[in-house]
Order: C-alpha cells, then sequence, then structure tokens
C-alpha cells in the first residue's frame, strides 16, 4: 500500500472505524458473556451452600 | 434441527464448536487483511482508494445476511413457537446493525474521493439506510417491551417485513439508475474483478461470516445465561 496516494486518509479511516466498531462489539459480547456465565456459577454457588 | 434447538444440547454443542470458529475467524481476518493491504493492487482508476473494497462490501455482505439470519429465526419461532429461535434473532440483530453502519460509514468514506459526495439518496444507499431503520427498531422493541413473549411477537413480525428489503437492496442496482455501481462478484457470467483483487475480498468475507457465527453463537450463549438469571431473580421474589 502506498501511503503518499491521494485519498489514503480515507482507505486508514475506513480500516481504523472497522477495527473500532468490529473491536468493540467483540469486546462488549465477551464481556456480556463472561459477567452473566460468573454471575451464575456465583447463584449456583450460593444455591449450593443455601442446600447444606 | 429440532435437537438443537434444546438449550442444553445447544451449549453443549457452543461450548465445543466456539474456540475452533474463534480460530478460524482471525486466522482467516489475518490472510484477508494480508490480502487487501499488501498483496492486492491498486485499482488503474480508484488507485488505493480501492481498498475501502475489502471491508466496507464483506460488510454490506454480513448485514444482509445477518438480516437473513434474523428473519429465518423469527420464522422458525412463528412455525416451531421455540423461544430459542426468538433469542437467536434477538442476538443477531446488534451484530448485523453494526455491520450495516460499517457498510454505511465506509461506503460514505469511499463515495467522498470518488463520487465528490459524502451520501447520495440513490436506491442501493437509501435501501441499506433502510435496512439500518429496520435493525435499530428491532433492536428497540426488545429494548422498550418488558414482557418477553409480547416483545418477541412484535419483534418476529418486524423482522418478517423487514426482510422484503432485502432482494430490494440486492437488486437495487439492476432495477433501478444508481450512481452505486453493479455487482461485480455475484453475477451472471461470474466475478468482473481480476483475481489479484477477488481473493482477497472472498476471504474476507469469509472472515467476516465466520466472525459473525463466533459472535453469535457467544452471544447466543450470554442471552441462555440471561434468562437463567432472569428466572432465578424471579423465583427470589416469589414471582414464579
Amino acid at each position: 500500500m502506498d501511503f503518499s496516494a491521494p485519498h489514503i486518509g480515507f482507505v486508514l479511516a475506513s480500516y481504523l472505524l472497522t477495527a473500532v466498531v468490529v473491536g468493540g462489539l467483540v469486546i462488549a459480547i465477551l464481556a456480556t458473556d463472561r459477567g452473566r456465565a460468573r454471575e451464575l456459577e456465583r447463584r449456583k454457588n450460593a444455591g449450593s451452600s443455601h442446600d447444606r | 434441527m429440532q435437537n438443537f434447538a434444546n438449550p442444553t444440547r445447544f451449549l453443549a454443542l457452543a461450548n465445543a464448536l466456539l474456540p475452533w470458529v474463534w480460530a478460524a475467524a482471525l486466522i482467516l481476518l489475518g490472510l484477508g487483511l494480508y490480502g487487501a493491504l499488501i498483496t492486492a493492487p491498486a485499482d488503474y482508476q480508484q488507485g488505493e482508494t480501492v481498498r475501502i473494497m475489502y471491508v466496507h462490501v464483506p460488510a454490506a455482505w454480513l448485514s444482509l445476511f445477518a438480516y437473513g439470519v434474523m428473519a429465518f429465526a423469527s420464522a422458525i419461532a412463528i412455525i416451531f413457537r421455540h423461544p430459542l429461535a426468538d433469542a437467536a434473532a434477538k442476538v443477531a440483530a446488534p451484530i448485523g446493525a453494526a455491520f450495516c453502519f460499517i457498510a454505511l460509514a465506509t461506503g460514505s468514506l469511499w463515495g467522498k474521493p470518488m463520487w465528490g459526495a459524502w451520501w447520495v439518496w440513490d436506491a442501493r444507499l437509501t435501501s441499506m439506510f433502510v435496512l439500518m431503520l429496520f435493525y435499530l427498531g428491532y433492536i428497540a422493541v426488545w429494548q422498550a417491551v418488558e414482557e418477553w413473549d409480547l416483545a418477541a411477537s412484535i419483534a418476529r413480525v418486524v423482522a418478517l417485513v423487514g426482510a422484503i428489503n432485502i432482494p430490494i437492496v440486492k437488486f437495487s442496482v439492476d432495477w433501478w439508475n444508481t450512481l452505486h455501481q453493479p455487482s461485480s462478484v455475484f453475477k451472471m457470467g461470474g466475478p468482473a474483478i481480476s483475481n489479484d483483487m477477488l481473493w482477497p475480498l472472498l476471504v474476507m468475507g469469509l472472515a467476516f461470516n465466520i466472525l459473525f457465527v463466533a459472535l453469535h453463537l457467544t452471544a447466543l450463549r450470554s442471552e441462555i445465561a440471561a434468562r437463567k438469571l432472569h428466572r432465578l431473580h424471579m423465583h427470589d421474589v416469589g414471582a414464579l
């Protein structure tokens, strides 16, 4: 890729925007999944201690 | 397929598949970006600007595919009344909306240097904008309606009505005179672009689709957990 080419800023902006949106989406989905899995685990453990 | 509609079976399958799907998505994304940014030549007319195609076109394909998944899952929910189908449609929407936004924004960034305008109300751009509105409307239904069954019923209708727009987006460049170029990959007579440019485009398209599968399976697993937590909470407060 020629970084001195005309309009290269538009190309870089497109890839940067895509990276930010996809990265944000991946982080949001993974973080929500982990958080809920941890909360379920915590509830399960709390339930087990109640049973004892 | 009915077997996998059982949440327990689905979770077992998703947990086994997800590491491989994430790995495949990352490898394909790396390979696709290498092709798009390093090996693919600049266009003889558009110069380096053509490289926007490798994110714009796969994002547009995926936004149509994700809506297709939503509409299909909604139809399955209507026919078989299975709540996992509603959940599958629900979690596909934000992913599809994100890629629809990428397609619109990168299209705008491509349009300014090539057409001299950030936006024109031609048939392709307008139908993609309508697709974005359907995504936002669908997400808004789930956000606004608290009762699951009612939200699912309204969301199914929105998803199926919006599905009418998918062929309009695809064929808009054939049915109307548009500033947007006609299809150059999936067309009668085969692709109209050189192999040097075609393979990175197809690899990026595949990478985005595999990434969608990874995100969708993860989000669906997360949605199942959210519903379990909701039931536990309702049990705690004595509502169940």
